[in-house]
């Protein structure tokens, strides 16, 4: 990202660099076929591809529908209504005038760690839920910034990018675990054209087994993509780059992660849950937060953007 | 051959013709949706007025100059209607409210009744939907203002009987911003 990008700048380049990773998760699977095509020749291949993409789509495609619903039970949030927390409602409201989309559900997590979520496969069965503890850290100005990020996640249908995201990093997955094990047993391979070139069959072998990192890498790349355009998106609603900012400062000064019941939901919180454990940057499901923070802190010193 | 290659063309020149035709209208929709918002949360604001100078006055019972020039204020906001006169007469009431709000700074059994800081929060969270409601309708007659002033959508503007529309500004530029007021 270019110093002193402002909200606008950082928004379309974000979306590009989306685009770009799906085109290469999709140029990957396409790969990925083809060295199973020259290594097992047509008949395995034929069978075990559309195989393995339909199980990644049931698999996926079945929690992104009922996202909203699937995320209550695996993180534990309760929904709360108006009459619960009025004034968190009223700065909901507010965001919610300000992006022009429907009001989304709202939840509660009970934990000691302040983090808040967005979930839902499109606007109108949006949820958006947040810890116990972030609203007690978090003043006006900061859960302002907290809420508009997460409205950004369901005014740029990150549920959607990320399930996409999900069934092709698992078809690949599953193929290449499939087509090893066949590999180890020695059989399926198609002798009838067994005359193909022996380097060829060397490079397919090695996509094969190289592609589920190669895939994993392109979904933590697409979901950093989609927290850094969030944040950008939330200064588009609020024109407030300092209260995001405070927010993730806060955020970053705390040590404290959720608890969470399932590591399979960390990419949808604001801050990563796995940030206490050492994970690599290049497997990590959010930028690091000082480089939010140093994004946030450069459109600030912009001005006002009207 | 040429018949369907004809066919083809006036086929697209449609379809181009009714998407330019479908996105003015739809522009013009959303501003007017926009605009519904920022007069709902101003009559919102209205309604608020009478019970906050009500609280003001049980215990700032001399600042009567203050009151009159709220429910002046208020009076005016009402009876607007152009999106000029409604930008200026919101941007009085912000003003005169401002000062009633200041007055009760000075009344620590007010500023430390419930009722009051219930008002005071509803009225805080209602100044933020106004000025974002004004914001995002901004944004929307920006895009339909460079619609209705661009090629090829401008063309189609007189068709669809879309035109540029009125921004909604305030008067004094530092009235955009909303007032922290911190009790």
């Amino acid at each position: 990202m270019a110093n002193g990008a402002n909200f606008r700048q950082m928004q379309s380049a974000n979306k590009g660099k989306t685009y770009f990773l799906l085109a290469s998760m999709g140029a990957l699977t396409w790969l990925v076929a083809y060295s199973a095509l020259t290594y097992f020749g047509v008949g395995t291949a034929s069978t075990m591809v559309p195989i393995a993409i339909g199980f990644a789509l049931i698999g996926v495609w079945g929690s992104y529908y009922g996202s909203d619903k699937l995320v209550l039970t695996m993180t534990g949030a309760k929904l709360i209504t108006r009459e619960d927390a009025p004034e968190l409602f009223n700065v909901i409201e507010e965001v919610v005038i300000a992006s022009g989309l429907p009001m989304p559900k709202v939840a509660i997590v009970e934990d000691s760690a302040p983090n808040a979520f967005a979930t839902g496969r499109n606007p109108e069965h949006a949820l958006i839920a947040f810890t116990t503890r972030i609203l007690e850290v978090m003043d006006r100005d900061e859960l302002q910034g907290v809420i508009a990020h997460e409205m950004s996640h369901v005014a740029n249908r990150d549920t959607l990018v990320s399930a996409v995201a999900a069934t092709t990093a698992g078809a690949i997955a599953i193929l290449s675990d499939f087509l090893t094990r066949m590999m180890w047993f020695g059989g399926g391979r198609d002798r009838r054209d067994g005359n193909s070139n022996p380097i060829a069959l060397v490079l397919s072998l090695a996509i094969l087994i190289m592609a589920p990192i190669a895939a994993m890498l392109l979904k933590s790349a697409i979901s950093r993509k989609r927290e850094s355009l969030a944040d950008a998106t939330a200064v588009s609603f609020t024109r407030n780059p300092a209260g995001l900012r405070k927010a993730l400062e806060v955020l970053a000064a705390d040590s404290t992660v959720v608890r969470q019941k399932s590591n399979a939901v960390a990419h949808i919180w604001i801050e990563s849950p796995l940030d206490g454990r050492s994970v690599s940057k290049m497997f990590s499901t959010h930028p690091p937060i000082e480089e939010r923070i140093a994004a946030l802190r450069a459109m600030e010193s912009l001005g006002p953007t009207v | 051959m040429e018949l369907f290659i004809a066919l083809g063309a006036i086929a697209l020149i449609a379809l181009f013709v009714v998407a330019q035709y479908n996105r003015l209208v739809r522009l013009n929709i959303t501003v007017d949706e926009a605009w519904a918002q920022i007069e709902v949360q101003l009559k919102r604001r209205a309604d608020l007025i009478p019970n906050l100078v009500e609280t003001v006055k049980g215990y700032a019972k001399h600042e009567q100059s203050t009151f009159d020039a709220v429910v002046a204020a208020r009076a005016k906001s009402t009876s607007a209607s152009t999106v000029g006169e409604v930008a200026a007469a919101d941007g009085a009431l912000t003003n005169a409210l401002r000062g009633l709000l200041a007055v009760a700074e000075a009344y620590p059994d007010l500023k430390a009744s419930t009722n009051f800081l219930s008002l005071q929060e509803e009225l805080s969270t209602t100044e933020n939907k106004v000025s974002f409601a004004r914001q995002f309708y901004n944004d929307n007659v920006r895009q339909l203002n460079q619609a209705v002033a661009t090629v090829p959508s401008k063309f189609f503007a007189g068709f669809a009987k879309v035109g540029a529309r009125d921004f909604y500004e305030v008067e004094n530029p530092t009235d955009r911003n909303v007032p922290n007021v911190k009790f």
